[in-house]
This record gives C-alpha cells, sequence and structure tokens, in this order.
C-alpha cells in the first residue's frame, strides 16, 4: 500500500502548486490525477497571465491577487511566461463611460494602465482594427499552461514529490471523523488500491463537488464552459483585451507562432462537458472581428473548450455572476478533520492559492517551514556550457525553444540520446520544432501513457498540420522503444487522432478542411488503420 | 493567334490527367492546366476500387463490391462497362510506358501498410505483389537508419495479429544510408539515393550482410523515383530476394512515379501542361463555357476551348471550398448541396464504421459527368467534372480514390 503524509487531488496548476509547495516544506506528498497532468481546465483556457485589469472593475480583491502573483510568474516561471504586455482596446461598440471606471478601478488596485494613442496602438499591432476608439497599456503576459503545470511537477519532484496519472478517487477513508487515507483506481487497468494518508486536499477544480460528495459534503461547484479558438497566426504581438465588462470573445492571446481568442460562457451540467460546436466557434469569429477585421481570412487550427470551476456559497450564482476568487474549505467544519478543498480562483493566482492552502495544512501537521514557492524557480537554467553543447545537436532554432520547454535537467537527457543515436536529432513534428529525442524522452516518463500525454509535454501534433505527418513518426517510435504501453498500437492512432478531431471538427471549413482530406487520406487511405480486415477473402 | 484547344482539363490529378490521356487518345487537342499533382504524391501509387461499403465490411472483390454500391456513388453514373474500359485504358499506358500495373476488377489485393495493417486495394505496381509473401514462412521487414517515416516493428508486430499472416516467422533488419548528416530523412532521399550507382552498389552490399538470399524482404517504397522496375530487378537479382514496398505516409514514391509516368505519357501524345495554373473563373455563354482564366502574380490569362474537363480535386485541391454550412464551386459557382448545420457535416468519431458526411459533398452529375442543378437539369453543356469534386463518395473510408479518379476521368473524356 501507497503511503503519503498528504494526497493532492487534481494534476491542474492548483494541484501541482500545492504538491510544489508542501515538498519544498519538507511534507510527503502524492498527488492523483484522473487524466493527465493539466488535462482539465489548466490546458483548457486562454493561457493569459492576467494583469487584474479584467477583474479590476467588478472584483477588486481578485485583480490584487493577479498583479501581484503577475509578477512573481514572471520570474519563477520565466520559461512558461512570454512577457508580451497587453492592450486593452476599446471599440465603437462599447460604453465609453466604463472606460473612466476602468482606469480608476485598476489604479486603486495598483495596476499600471498607460494610455496610448490608437495610432501609436495600431503601429505596434498593424492587424487591429482602425474603428477602435482608445487604447491603454497594461502588464499581461501570455503563459503556457501546460508548460507551467509540467515544471511545477519537475520541481516537486526535486523535493520528493510524487504524481500518479491517470488515477481517480473512489472512496475517503476515515476513522473518528478524521481522514486515514482513500481508496484510488487505476482509469487504465481497473486496479483499485488504497493510499493511507493523514490528510487530503482536493483541488479537483470542476470535479470538487463530486469529490467531496464521497465523503457526503457538499461543496458548490458549478461548471462553466468556455469555448476557446487557437489561429495559426500570431494575429497580435500583445495580449488584446476589449475594454467593456468582462463577456464574451474579449481576449486575443498570442502564444508563440498561434494567437488563442476566447472565451464563451455557459453553465453546463457535467464538468467534462468539453466539446466545442461549430455555431460557437461562430459566434466567438462574430464578436472578434470588433477587435480584428480581418479576423475570418486568419486560418484557424482548432477550437477547445474547458470547464472553469466558479464556486458560490449560494448554490444559485452562475456564469460571469460568480466570483473568480478562491475559497479554502476546511471540512473540519462539515465534520471531517484532514480533509480540506480549494475552489474557485484562476490560473494566474494558483501560486497564492497553493500557499493558503498548504499554510493550512502545515498548520495541522505543525510544519513550521514558510512557503518558498514565489522565491525560488521551477526550474534550473540551463547552464552556457550545456546550451553550446545543445546547439551542437538540435536543429535550428531547436535549442532555446527546447531548453525552455525541458529545463535544464530535461535537456541533458535529451542531449545524451542524441548523442547515443544522431538520427534522434530529427524532427518528428516540424510543425512544432519538436525531436524525436525529445518525444522519446516524454514517452518514458512514468506519467506517460498514451501518444497525447506526450503531445501535451512536448506540443508535437499541436502544429498546423493537426499530427497528420507526426501521429505516425510518433506511434512509430513509442513502439520502438518498447513504450506502447501495452496497447495495439491502432489503439494508439486512433486515440491521437480523435483527439486532434474533436478540436478540428467545429471549424471544419476552408483549408482545415483541407487538411482533414489529407489527414483521413493518410490514416483511413493509405494506412487503413480504420478499415475492419477480420473476414478478409470472402 | 494562339490555336483554340478542342479541351482543356482542369486539374493535374489522377483523374485530370487520365482524361486528358483518353482525350488526346481520341484525337483532340487537349491542354491541361495544373496547379499540383493532387493527392498523387500522398498515397497515389496503389489504385484502390472499392474496399468497404457501409458499416465498413470489406468486399471480396471490387467487382462484388461495385454491385452493391447506393444509386447516388458516381461509379453508378458511369456505370460497369466504362469502369472496365477505363481500367484496361489506364493499365495499358502503364505498360507502355515500361511500368506495368497488376490487378483486375475481380481480384482483392490486400497490400502491406508502414502501420502494420493491410489494406484492400485493385491495380499495384510489381513491386507491392505479395503473392511471395503468402507463401514465405520467414519474412524479413528492412528499415532504413533515420528514415523516420518507417518503423519495421510496426509491421511485424502487427502483423502477427493478422490471420493470414500470423503463422510466419518475422525478423526485422536495419541498414544505415548515411544520409543524416545534420537534416531530415525522407523516404524520396532514400529512393534518391537508390537511383545512382553508388547508392544502389552500396545498398545491396549493406543488404548482402543482413538478408540471406531466398529472403521475403518488405521495405518502405523505395525502390527508385522512376517509373520503372529497374532498381526492384538489380536488387532481386543481386540478392535473390523479393522485395515488397509497403503503403505509406508521404511523400509517396509510388505516387510520384505514377504521376512522372502520366506526364511523359501525356507529352508523348501531345497534351500541353500548364503547371502552376490557378483558375480563378470562366467565361460562359447561355449552357456552354467559352473560356476559363487563370489568376498569377502578373496577370490574368484566358484559354479558350470547345470543352472542360473539371477536375481539380474536390476540397483538397481547391475545386470545391468550404464555408461555416456552404459549399462552393469557385470556376463555375456550380451548386452544392450542403446541410446548413454544420453541426450536420462531421461525425463525432473521426474513425468508426460510418463515412464521413462532408466527405460525400460534391457536385452531382448525369451519367456523361455533366454538372446538375436541384432539378436534375444540365447546368452546362460542355463542362465535365471527374474525381474528387463528385458527391457521394468518401474515398478514404471506402478505399476508392483512385479508382473514382481513373474512371471519372475516362468517363468525362468519353462524354465529350
Amino acid at each position: 500500500m501507497q503511503k503519503a503524509t498528504v494526497v493532492v487531488i487534481g494534476g491542474g496548476a492548483t494541484g501541482v502548486g500545492i504538491l510544489r509547495d508542501l515538498c519544498m516544506r519538507g511534507v510527503d506528498a502524492i498527488l492523483i490525477e484522473q487524466q493527465d497532468l493539466a488535462y482539465g481546465t489548466s490546458s483548457r483556457y486562454h493561457g493569459l497571465l492576467h494583469s487584474g485589469g479584467r477583474y479590476a472593475v467588478k472584483d477588486a480583491e481578485a485583480g490584487k491577487e493577479c498583479i501581484e502573483e503577475n509578477t512573481i510568474l514572471r520570474k519563477i516561471g520565466r520559461h512558461c511566461v512570454e512577457q508580451t504586455e497587453g492592450f486593452f482596446a476599446r471599440t465603437h461598440l462599447d460604453d465609453e463611460d466604463f472606460e473612466g471606471k476602468w482606469v480608476e478601478a485598476c489604479a486603486k488596485v495598483g495596476i499600471p494602465t498607460i494610455p496610448i494613442s490608437v495610432e501609436e496602438a495600431r503601429r505596434l499591432e498593424p492587424n487591429l482594427s482602425a474603428k477602435i476608439k482608445s487604447v491603454y497599456r497594461v502588464p499581461d503576459a501570455a503563459i503556457d499552461g501546460f508548460r507551467m503545470v509540467w515544471q511545477n511537477v519537475a520541481s516537486a519532484r526535486k523535493y520528493g514529490g510524487r504524481v500518479m496519472t491517470y488515477t481517480t478517487v473512489v472512496g475517503i477513508e476515515h476513522s473518528n471523523n478524521q481522514v486515514v487515507g482513500m481508496k484510488v483506481k487505476n482509469t487504465l487497468t481497473g486496479e483499485v488500491s488504497n493510499i493511507a494518508c493523514d490528510f487530503i486536499v482536493s483541488a479537483a477544480g470542476s470535479w470538487a463537488g463530486e469529490i467531496a460528495a464521497l465523503a457526503g459534503i457538499t461543496v458548490n461547484v458549478q461548471p462553466d464552459r468556455g469555448t476557446l479558438i487557437a489561429f495559426n497566426h500570431r494575429i497580435a504581438s500583445r495580449i488584446i483585451n476589449r475594454l467593456r465588462p468582462a463577456s464574451d470573445g474579449d481576449i486575443f492571446v498570442p502564444h508563440g507562432s498561434i494567437t488563442i481568442l476566447g472565451t464563451t460562457s455557459a453553465s453546463v451540467d457535467k464538468p467534462d462537458d468539453t466539446i466545442p460546436n461549430a455555431k460557437e466557434v461562430v459566434e466567438l469569429l462574430n464578436i472578434g472581428e470588433a477587435l480584428f477585421e480581418d479576423l475570418r481570412s486568419y486560418r484557424m487550427l482548432r477550437a477547445f473548450a474547458g470547464t472553469r470551476p466558479l464556486y458560490s456559497a449560494d448554490p444559485n450564482a452562475k456564469g460571469r455572476g460568480a466570483s473568480r476568487g478562491f475559497v479554502t474549505l476546511d471540512h473540519a467544519h462539515d465534520g471531517l478533520k484532514g480533509f480540506v478543498s480549494v475552489v474557485g480562483g484562476k490560473f494566474t493566482t494558483y501560486r497564492l492559492m497553493a500557499e493558503k492552502v498548504t499554510d493550512l495544512v502545515c498548520n495541522y501537521l505543525n510544519v513550521k517551514t514558510p512557503c518558498r514557492t514565489a522565491l525560488e524557480d521551477l526550474v534550473d537554467d540551463a547552464s552556457p556550457a550545456l546550451m553550446a553543447k545543445a546547439r551542437l545537436y538540435f536543429p535550428a532554432y531547436g535549442a532555446e525553444l527546447a531548453a525552455s520547454r525541458l529545463g535544464s535537467e530535461g535537456l541533458e537527457k535529451v542531449i545524451d540520446r542524441m548523442q547515443a543515436k544522431p538520427e534522434k536529432r530529427q524532427l518528428l513534428c516540424e510543425c512544432e520544432n519538436v525531436t524525436m529525442a525529445e518525444v522519446e524522452e516524454a514517452a518514458a516518463d512514468s506519467t506517460s501513457f498514451m501518444i497525447s500525454d506526450v503531445r501535451r509535454k512536448t506540443r508535437m501534433g499541436m502544429g498546423t498540420c493537426q499530427g497528420a505527418f507526426c501521429t505516425f513518426r510518433s506511434v512509430g517510435a513509442v513502439d520502438a522503444n518498447g513504450l506502447s504501453w501495452g496497447k495495439d498500437t491502432n489503439v494508439l492512432f486512433k486515440e491521437f487522432l480523435q483527439g486532434r478531431w474533436k478540436g478540428i471538427r467545429p471549424i471544419l471549413w476552408g483549408n482545415v478542411m483541407r487538411e482533414m482530406e489529407l489527414t483521413r487520406g493518410i490514416y483511413e487511405g493509405t494506412l487503413n488503420i480504420n478499415g475492419a480486415i477480420d473476414d478478409e477473402g470472402k | 493567334m494562339m490555336r483554340e484547344n478542342d479541351i482543356i482539363v482542369i486539374g493535374g490529378g489522377l483523374a485530370g490527367l487520365t482524361a486528358a490521356a483518353v482525350a488526346a487518345k481520341r484525337g483532340k487537342k487537349v491542354m491541361v492546366l495544373s496547379l499540383g499533382a493532387g493527392t498523387l504524391t500522398i498515397g497515389g501509387g496503389i489504385v484502390d476500387v472499392i474496399g468497404y461499403l457501409d458499416g465498413n465490411k470489406p468486399v471480396a472483390t471490387p467487382s462484388a463490391g461495385l454491385l452493391q454500391l447506393p444509386a447516388e456513388h458516381p461509379y453508378k453514373k458511369i456505370g460497369r462497362p466504362a469502369i472496365e474500359d477505363a481500367i484496361k485504358f489506364f493499365k495499358e499506358i502503364c505498360e507502355e510506358e515500361g511500368y506495368p500495373y497488376m490487378g483486375n476488377l475481380d481480384t482483392m489485393q490486400w497490400v502491406p501498410t508502414a502501420a502494420g495493417t493491410i489494406k484492400p486495394t485493385c491495380l499495384i505496381p510489381k513491386t507491392m505483389n505479395t503473392e511471395e509473401l503468402q507463401k514465405a514462412n520467414k519474412v524479413i521487414v528492412l528499415g532504413f537508419e533515420s528514415l523516420k517515416d518507417f518503423y519495421p516493428q510496426l509491421i511485424t508486430k502487427n502483423f502477427k495479429k493478422i490471420s493470414r499472416f500470423k503463422d510466419k516467422e518475422y525478423e526485422t533488419v536495419m541498414i544505415d544510408p548515411n544520409l543524416a548528416e545534420g537534416r531530415d530523412v525522407t523516404a524520396l532521399d532514400v529512393a534518391r539515393w537508390l537511383d545512382t550507382e553508388e547508392g544502389i552498389s552500396e545498398c545491396i552490399t549493406k543488404m548482402r550482410n543482413v538478408i540471406q538470399p531466398g529472403s521475403v524482404v518488405i521495405i518502405p517504397p523505395v525502390l527508385g523515383t522512376r517509373p520503372n522496375y529497374r532498381i526492384a530487378d538489380r536488387l532481386e537479382q543481386a540478392l535473390q530476394c523479393h522485395f515488397i514496398e509497403t503503403a505509406s505516409v508521404p511523400p509517396s514514391i509510388t505516387g510520384l512515379r505514377l504521376r512522372t509516368m502520366m506526364v511523359s505519357y501525356l507529352k508523348k501524345i501531345g497534351v500541353r501542361i500548364v503547371e502552376q495554373a490557378t483558375v480563378a473563373k470562366s467565361i460562359v455563354e447561355a449552357d456552354k463555357c467559352v473560356a476559363v482564366i487563370t489568376e498569377g502574380i502578373d496577370r490574368e490569362r484566358t484559354y479558350y476551348a470547345k470543352s472542360f474537363i473539371l477536375a481539380n480535386g474536390g476540397f483538397y485541391g481547391g475545386g470545391l471550398l468550404a464555408e461555416p454550412g456552404k459549399v462552393i464551386e469557385p470556376i463555375f459557382n456550380l451548386p452544392v448541396e450542403a446541410p446548413e448545420d454544420h453541426e450536420m457535416w462531421a461525425n463525432y468519431s473521426l474513425f468508426s464504421n460510418e463515412a464521413q458526411p462532408f466527405a460525400k459533398l460534391g457536385l452531382e452529375v448525369d451519367e456523361k459527368m455533366r454538372p446538375l442543378d436541384a432539378d436534375g437539369k444540365v447546368i452546362l453543356n460542355n463542362v465535365f467534372v471527374a474525381g474528387r469534386n463528385l458527391r457521394g463518395y468518401d474515398y478514404s473510408f471506402e478505399k476508392s480514390g483512385n479508382g473514382v479518379a481513373i474512371a471519372s476521368g475516362y468517363q468525362a473524356a468519353m462524354s465529350v
């Protein structure tokens, strides 16, 4: 039986943040995640590191937390953050009165807003609509949710943290109103086992209500579904927010060579209601055209959806009416000691949430070590010597990219693979510049069980062709390394391509349609990974 | 003054090239306006006619499959005799060009793929013949170090699960073509290496070290870039082995050979091929097209002809353009019926036992391949449609792509 002092439930930003914090304070902790790390909400959002400007008017507290955490994450997570800055732009459709209120509210909580002329804004961002009325600069940034989660785990592991993916909680065990352990199930094998522990922290996000229910406790989490579009272009170099009260389709965030537009907001019954549809995409395009008139001429990569875990003590509050602040619920008040849920909140404030929760847990455990998560970098920088070595093996531009993706330790391991076999230096995914050695390294990690897990760690398959070429290669490569996780390779093909299809289906027109003819031509037409062959020759 | 063409073919994929060949053989003056190779360089070296019906059930032979198709399918309009003639015509070209294909409508050929599956098809180059494979007790799968698009163990492992291949002994071997210096290696690089005298000699030497005479060897499609069997014959003689090429991911070398062969044949029979020609619009008078207009960086050009064959590849080739809830045929503005609700275009499962609705969208035609309006009336009397622009079939799902291309290209050219 596994044992840990604390079990953290949920492998999103909050969960991994708590795991890291606990481990840095010397607490023995294990994290369990129902799917892969960052599978849930932490990878299904804009990837915006908020300045707080978005919340300042309605939720000053959230605005203040954002600007403070924004400053910290730029430093400790610099390999995940692109310091783009942001614009708040008021279009001809937006209320002029709101502008003054917004400037004032930002000033109150310490968010710098610098007005610039529309001409200057359009010089810096030439694709912006000519109909923009006013523009302000704010310290927004872009943040890679996958990488942030993964690097938190890498950091936690250095301090003894353990992670189990594809593991769900099926029971919370207690004795004399005190948590003593939990029953978990491996979703891939169906195997049920126990983890003995003194404390459980539920950071399950949209699933927090379901987890609490296992202990007979009610937590009101209302999953709120948001759909976003990823464009295959850097439409702007900065984050562009619409200067109006928070609403649908207001934010454009550039990430590397792509841009994400979002989001919609709709209350849903199930936390895993994440299939986007064409109608939502068309709506987002309609709204987005107010900021970028040529929006429809940009090629889309995919649409995706996630559910925000909106918490409310009042179960009737929904959607944008519910607070984006976070709450730590100590279920000792509900009669069960050693069980805490953390609900609500935002990606930007995940570290702060983790700190507060870890403080509470440490208080119970009588651990006095202070929190250091704001002081220590998530991953070490690669040394100049290591970078020089990396440049010998990585293809052009690839070394810097890989260094920030992998951190120093991971980079070293990948270079070892490339040294041993020079052909591993080849790009397995040309769209995202991912080498075969990186894919093999990610596949060999103990949290990888399918190609999508490798994708989340490397970005393979996330570029223009959405897996048309690299799916075949990644399946071939992991299989050649004896890493196909006991699965039929045809299952690996289908799992990965179906995952890509989920985001392509709602945008199936234009060049995306063209790309799909190609992808299906390869995998269905040529490789026949789907066709039945059992009654062949009859 | 430019002499007017009898026929202008729009599209340089297999449908367009076949149509041009048929029309030229009938004594017409033909010009092809081509923007690219279509799907020929994707998986185009094999001619699938029909492999699966609804429910994803494999058919015993292409002939049997043809009988069971619904009325909306292009093959139903073309009819069995024309399909047979088209295949005969195609095989004659291959024969004449020194790159004969094997197969007929009464035999299903199951060819090995690079994913370790097998796929049903109809016409294949001789290098994909699996007769020896079926007889062999021991099979070698040979890969090339650094070729990132071929993984021998995918084939050996999966073949052990296929009933007709499971009772064999499999071995994987690798040879190093020494091509990895600083860049990525595709099957095209290996094929070009084998095209050279030094390459093939070196390859033979390396193969001798790892394979025994008398072996059946499965390899990626790398047996030369040219449409002939010289590389294959040379290897087979030197090593006394039988080589079988697999259906693979792009770049498809077998498809490249097929295109090279078709283009060579067309040039011999006097067809003019204009490359990089983007046809943007047409000049239509009453129920006839007078000319089409190409767009270039520098200027527009007008091409006149008595008849036109539209074979520019559906959504992939740009012959059809999809918008939310709408499909446009950009050159003649021909009508395409499509569900207004975009959610109806595609299944939730990418690969299942159903065809994809979007893949079946396209132009409605009569038996002569002339475009029809919603009332079933011919819209343009001298325009004929071929290949992927046609509605009513999902080539990936049913495995029929090049078969429809050849048959409809043939039918269109015969109808002119």
